[in-house]
């Protein structure tokens, strides 16, 4: 290393200064909606200071009286299909595209991001048709459909520029050894992509996790998901801050194990990496 | 190069996976699409109904509609600084995990928590932000005399404020990509590159970041048009205002459909955006898969 | 092998959704003939509403599907399933704002017949149950009916010497006494929407004499931009500006709320929802020391703001017999008076639910006079303080993004109300 140990010793703590600003910026609405969601009514926007004794379950023990436990189970299960349908059908597809020699690639991958384009307040009136025809309204395959839309572009999308890190050798390689595409595949490539598909499979999870709009749509009572939910709590004359905020701390607690189970994944794939 | 025979096998196998499920996706995206655009040609009106014309008047008047025109200028706002701010914190975020914290796991579940919360509670959680007498930030502030602008009440005070907002929510999703990216970016490169005597900084600005120039195009592109439908942030923090200042052009479509009841209008301006987005992501796809190919 | 596995998995998950899709679907709950399906936006009454929903069964034998969701949720489902003839929904929360729109789409049934057999009919207030009649025609039967009072903080008033102000001349006055770094003296809705600023600005409009059209019903030619109108914007502007907390050119129902229970702002001027959650003493830090009275006039007098809501049936229902015994059951005295005793303060529609003295107590608990302030403030109040044609939403919205525009210093008053007109004309227009 060329640089000195002082010059190098600052421009870490710098690094880490940088790292815990960021970190800041993260936590801060967090750790108020931590807040919001334990103070009562008459205390929600207080400085703490000023009546540091006011604290409560009661908007805990509201959100898990109503509907809303209901609403997130639904949203695990729809989203969490969507994932599993868009990696097992996206993954070969992606393969196909990467390593294929084909003129049409760009187009194909192009035409994938054309289905997100459009704004949704355009197509609502028609998808809502479509789908009262079909019969998929407030059903989880009619949303699990509508999700995937949005899953299986982004994994075939991401998936390929993965993908395309893999040099063509390791598939030749394996091939050589009499394995069929399809071992090659599962036995070397995706092992090797791992990375990109843990963050594919979260990213995607997260996208359809997230979603308001076909949930809003397509919905009903049964199959309401977590984000639609949500806005029944602004109500006609009252914002329920207090469910809102424990609503949202009970939207993303579930995802920061799902996070940090996958970083077993990212991180044991940095011994077996690819290597020049 | 792959031999041509298992690649025709190979194609075939994918492609046969590949069908069903393009196609259930293609019929309930692509033909709710078809119908934007055959709606944008009519004049279909919640309330009036359709009258049977057939034309291309909503294209016609969006040209001389004001407030279309600022809506596209909003949007542009919103987008570019947007998806800069994203894309940049993401980025720093990811090397920073990469590079100088590493080894703490759970730091990176933490980063990606603001992904996870949807939308709409983002929009409500900021607006209280945002908001001088909801704010801690505020109250914080006051305790040392300091007086925090509301950012919501002028123009480029809501755009900010939106833009804050929006990237706070969307870094995650540019700090994984990034971050698998590097790591599939051998750090043999590294070494190499501290041997020739570069810096570390150096070598990242020189070496690493040119080799996550096609990812981080692609990445741009996803959010670009992501935020190119932008609507709960800007429903729930400033209902389209100050005045119309963060009406962008899907927010418009919407007042068009919803509250002026005007359908076929509010479809050609949906029919518009997409035909925007992909003139402007064909243009970055292609700059992405030259230099892929490179 | 792998491929088998793969294969048998997504065929799996796809005939699994495909299975599990049938048992969830709503049983097509509109074809059976004792159910009836209702969708509501939440609000005290709604909700109290559907937690009454045992009751209907009981009495009736029907039963009653109540689905609350959020407002704006409830008008994108709405929307959606009118035009999209779904006709999954046989009783419609029917805001009054809506009915004009609603009723020239064709998507609500006419009750007048059931209505005018109803033997206390005269029970219901006359003017949100007229509010209802389009065409000589009612489609709908109210459950509330809001209205526009002013809330203050009778100590800041007392402390910094002033009465209690009747005009809003008067205001500018009490405002600019009240004032002060601690606690802005007024906070009232900014934002901009029909339902928003809209909703409280005509108050002080038509204080000054200032309306919307010329002579309505009979002349409709826009007259917004009037001496009268520019001399209550300036008023608003000032007040909001000068004497309001920081913040306020963005400020919505929530933050107004907010602003009183904190002790942010001294006044405010607003519906019947909103003040009465100044005086909520399970919410407000100050609700003891909040007072309620009539909103202040001007030269042409007062005019509270009214927002009725109702139930409607939508056009086609195949349950139309249920869904009108669930309007009649909703909106009867017995459980309006329920409604009235256990959700916080609703604005019921019914004479004799005022007469209970349960009632009367809860609502004397607050203040001597609330009962009877709301009665006088509704009867003050216009049918038509927000034009009942079915192109408001739109005019409503520009307006309202115009004059939010003057508050915020984007444009002069004077250019604020030129627009506004110019707006009104070509919507009316095309």
């Amino acid at each position: 290393m060329r640089d000195t140990s002082t010059a190098f010793r600052v421009k870490k703590a710098l690094g880490y200064a940088m790292m815990l600003a960021f970190l800041g910026f993260s936590l801060l609405p967090v750790v108020w909606v931590l807040l919001l969601s334990l103070r009562p009514a008459t205390a929600l926007f207080e400085p703490i200071w000023e009546s540091p004794t006011a604290w409560t379950l009661d908007n805990i023990r509201s959100i898990a009286r109503s509907d809303f436990p209901a609403a997130l189970l639904n949203s695990f299960i729809t989203a969490g299909s969507s994932t599993l349908l868009a990696l097992l059908v996206g993954v070969p597809g992606a393969f196909a595209l990467s390593k294929r020699r084909a003129s049409n690639k760009f187009f194909a991958s192009w035409l994938l991001l054309l289905l997100r384009m459009a704004p949704p307040v355009g197509f609502v009136i028609p998808l809502f048709l479509v789908y009262v025809r079909a019969g998929l309204i407030d059903t989880y395959a009619g949303l699990i459909f509508a999700y995937t839309s949005l899953t299986l572009p982004f994994v075939v999308w991401s998936m390929w520029t993965s993908f395309n890190q893999i040099p063509d050798e390791l598939v030749e390689a394996g091939l050589m050894d009499g394995a069929s595409l399809g071992r090659v595949l599962w036995r070397i490539v995706i092992p090797a992509a791992r990375p990109g598909l843990v963050a594919a499979g979260v990213l995607s999870f997260l996208l359809a996790w997230n979603d308001f709009f076909f949930s809003l749509i397509i919905t009903r009572s049964d199959t309401t998901t977590a984000p639609v939910a949500v806005m029944n709590f602004v109500s006609y004359a009252s914002v329920d801050w207090g469910a809102i905020a424990v609503a949202s701390i009970a939207l993303t607690l579930p995802v920061v194990p799902i996070i940090v189970l996958a970083n077993k994944y990212i991180v044991q794939s940095l011994g077996g990496a690819v290597k020049g | 190069m792959t031999p041509p025979r298992a690649s025709a096998a190979m194609d075939r196998t994918y492609r046969r996976m590949l069908w069903p499920a393009s196609l259930a996706v293609g019929i309930f995206a692509i033909a709710p699409l078809l119908g934007m655009l055959a709606l944008s040609f009519t004049d279909f009106h919640l309330v009036r109904g359709w009258s049977g014309k057939i034309g291309i008047h909503n294209f016609l008047r969006l040209f001389e509609d004001r407030r279309f025109v600022s809506s596209i200028y909003i949007m542009m706002a919103l987008s570019a600084f947007g998806v800069l701010a994203q894309v940049v914190l993401g980025t720093a975020i990811a090397v920073g995990l990469d590079k100088i914290v590493g080894k703490w796991r759970v730091a990176r579940g933490i980063f990606v928590v603001p992904f996870a919360v949807p939308h709409v509670a983002v929009a409500l959680i900021w607006l209280s932000l945002f908001t001088p007498t909801l704010s801690p930030i505020n109250a914080v502030f006051a305790v040392f005399g300091i007086e925090v602008p509301a950012l919501l009440t002028t123009q480029t005070g809501a755009i900010t404020a939106i833009v804050i907002a929006d990237t706070w929510a969307t870094y995650p999703f540019v700090m994984l990509i990034v971050l698998a990216a590097l790591q599939g970016i051998s750090p043999d490169l590294d070494e190499a590159a501290a041997l020739d005597g570069a810096t570390r900084v150096k070598a990242f600005f020189r070496i690493t970041l040119p080799l996550l120039y096609p990812t981080l195009l692609m990445v741009a592109l996803f959010r670009f048009i992501e935020t190119l439908k932008h609507f709960p942030l800007i429903f729930v923090m400033t209902s389209g205002g100050p005045g119309r200042a963060t009406q962008a052009t899907n927010y418009y479509a919407y007042v068009q459909t919803f509250q002026n009841s005007n359908v076929a209008y509010g479809a050609s301006i949906a029919v518009f955006l997409f035909l925007f987005a992909a003139a402007i992501s064909f243009y970055i796809a292609k700059a992405n898969a030259r230099l892929s190919d490179a | 092998m792998i491929k088998v596995t793969r294969r048998a998995l997504t065929a799996t998950l796809l005939l699994g959704s495909t299975v599990l899709a049938p048992m969830l679907a709503p049983g097509a709950a509109a074809a059976q003939a004792r159910e009836v399906n209702v969708l509501l936006f939440s609000m005290p009454s709604t909700r109290g509403l559907a937690a009454l929903a045992d009751d209907f069964e009981a009495e009736t034998g029907i039963k009653a599907n109540i689905d609350v969701v959020g407002q704006d949720v409830f008008e994108s489902r709405i929307t959606l399933s009118f035009t999209g003839g779904a006709r999954d929904i046989d009783v419609v929360h029917t805001p009054v704002i809506q009915v004009q729109r609603w009723v020239e789409a064709g998507w609500l049934e006419p009750m007048t017949a059931q209505i005018d057999g109803l033997d206390d009919k005269d029970d219901i207030l006359t003017g949100p149950l007229e509010a209802y009649k389009v065409s000589g025609d009612y489609y709908g039967m109210p459950f509330f009916a809001e209205t526009g009072l002013m809330a203050y903080r009778k100590d800041l008033l007392d402390a910094a010497g002033v009465g209690v102000p009747e005009t809003w001349d008067e205001m500018l006055e009490v405002a600019n006494a009240v004032d002060s770094d601690d606690t802005a003296a007024i906070a009232m809705r900014v934002a901009p929407g029909q339902g928003f600023n809209m909703f409280v600005f005509p108050m002080i409009m038509r204080a000054y004499g200032g309306k919307f059209f010329a002579n309505y019903p009979d002349d409709m030619t826009p007259a917004i931009n009037s001496p009268e109108n520019l001399q209550a914007l300036n008023t608003y502007i000032t007040l909001m500006n000068d004497y309001g907390p920081q913040g306020i050119g963005n400020f919505n129902f929530p933050e107004v709320v907010a602003a009183l229970q904190n002790g942010q702002a001294a006044m405010t001027v607003d519906g019947t929802s909103i003040v009465s959650q100044a005086v909520d003493p399970a919410a407000s830090k100050f609700a003891d020391q909040f007072v309620l009275a009539l909103p202040p006039g001007g030269p042409a007098g007062r005019s509270p703001a009214i927002a009725v809501h109702g139930l409607g049936i939508p056009a086609g229902t195949e349950n139309a017999d249920a869904a009108f015994e669930f309007v009649k059951w909703a909106t009867s005295t017995e459980t309006l008076s329920k409604l009235a005793i256990n959700e916080a303060y609703p604005d019921f529609t019914r004479a004799s639910v005022a007469e209970n003295p349960e009632v009367q107590a809860k609502y004397a608990g607050v203040q001597e006079n609330f009962l009877d302030l709301r009665v006088e403030a509704l009867n003050l109040a216009l049918g038509h303080y927000r034009p009942l044609i079915p192109t408001w939403p739109e005019i409503g919205a520009a307006i309202g993004e115009n004059v939010n525009a003057a508050v915020n210093g984007l444009m002069s008053p004077e250019e604020a109300l030129e627009a506004a007109e110019d707006e009104m004309k070509s919507i009316l227009a095309y």
